[in-house]
């Protein structure tokens, strides 16, 4: 019954927390739920496809595995900092989606769920911002990325 | 064994469809094959804006400005390749024709759900040929019939699939 009642405990401390992925588009710093994330892999040069959908117009071809490509650093109008750019591959509601993120290695952080701040902003693409280590980092939501676009629902 | 021949005959249809791999700049392309009518050189193709091949005008079809490509036309391996589905013709200038292949139907993959524009009507879907990522173009779009088949599918979604199939060569 103890044991019990100390792995509800647990649970319900691990429902209190996020473990995010900390990553860096164009410097700036950005955060994903690590469920949502697929892994992360050296970037390979995409292939340019002709696409009226906003921010996907490319796909990545690794091996036998294609994928969509999500220009993350366009939608936030930025330009991808480092030599060696990386691969974010998203669990993505519509399957694999690959995004270019800086050079930077990613970190792993728990943050408390209380902690997170709603967006003021209502970007749907965003989960909403935490502190972490002094910097405000917005957490994107990977798994719904470019969804909420109502142009991007034509055709 | 005249039986047994036809039913392989039929049974490789069924899984197999053939292409026409093209490049445009940076963007391989495949055209189902069966409407390629023939493939010409520069020279053969002429000046003029639309080609007339043993009695039938295949009218101009601008791929790189309708795709919003970036492509070389002026290349030596630059050829028109004359296109039609029957009742439409279309005199399509490529970059280079890379090959023709056949490929099994299971290798023919749809275009990812992440892309929702326009390129839904342009692109049947997709499929790896020599390791490179090529777009399986939609013929009806192509050749401008696709106004034609949208209204219909409009009225009758259980056709949608098939229009859709027959007019990309009934191929993913």
């Amino acid at each position: 019954m103890l044991r019990a009642a100390r792995g509800q405990q647990r649970t319900q401390a691990a429902k209190r927390s996020w473990s995010v992925l900390v990553f860096s588009v164009g410097g700036k710093r950005l955060a994903a739920r690590t469920e949502d994330v697929g892994g992360v892999a050296p970037w390979v040069e995409s292939i340019p496809v002709p696409s009226r959908t906003p921010f996907v117009q490319a796909m990545l071809k690794r091996g036998n595995q294609v994928m969509p490509v999500y220009d993350l650093a366009a939608q936030l109008n930025c330009r991808l900092q480092g030599d060696l750019l990386l691969c974010l591959v998203a669990r993505h509601i519509d399957g694999p989606l690959a995004i270019c993120i800086d050079a930077d290695m990613p970190s792993l952080e728990t943050v408390d769920a209380t902690a997170i701040r709603p967006n003021a902003n209502g970007d749907a693409d965003m989960l909403g911002a935490v502190t972490i280590g002094g910097n405000e980092v917005a957490i994107v939501a990977l798994q719904r990325l470019g969804r909420a676009k109502p142009d991007a629902v034509r055709g | 064994m005249g039986l047994r021949n036809h039913q392989k005959s039929v049974s490789l249809l069924v899984e197999t469809a053939s292409f026409l791999v093209v490049r445009l700049g940076r963007t391989y392309l495949a055209l189902p094959a069966e409407g390629v009518r023939g493939v010409l050189t520069q020279e053969e193709a002429g000046s003029e804006q639309a080609v007339t091949s043993a009695g039938t005008i295949y009218q101009a079809v601008d791929l790189v400005r309708s795709l919003s490509l970036t492509a070389d036309l002026s290349g030596f391996e630059m050829r028109t390749v004359l296109y039609t589905s029957g009742r439409s013709h279309g005199a399509i200038q490529v970059e280079q024709v890379v090959g023709l292949t056949d490929i099994e139907r299971k290798d023919c993959l749809p275009l990812p759900l992440q892309f929702r524009g326009d390129e839904r009507k342009w692109f049947g879907g997709m499929m790896v040929y020599q390791d490179v990522l090529v777009l399986i173009v939609n013929p009806a779009w192509v050749l401008g019939e696709l106004a034609e088949v949208v209204s219909v599918s409009d009225r009758e979604p259980q056709r949608i699939v098939t229009s859709s199939a027959m007019s990309i060569g009934g191929t993913c």
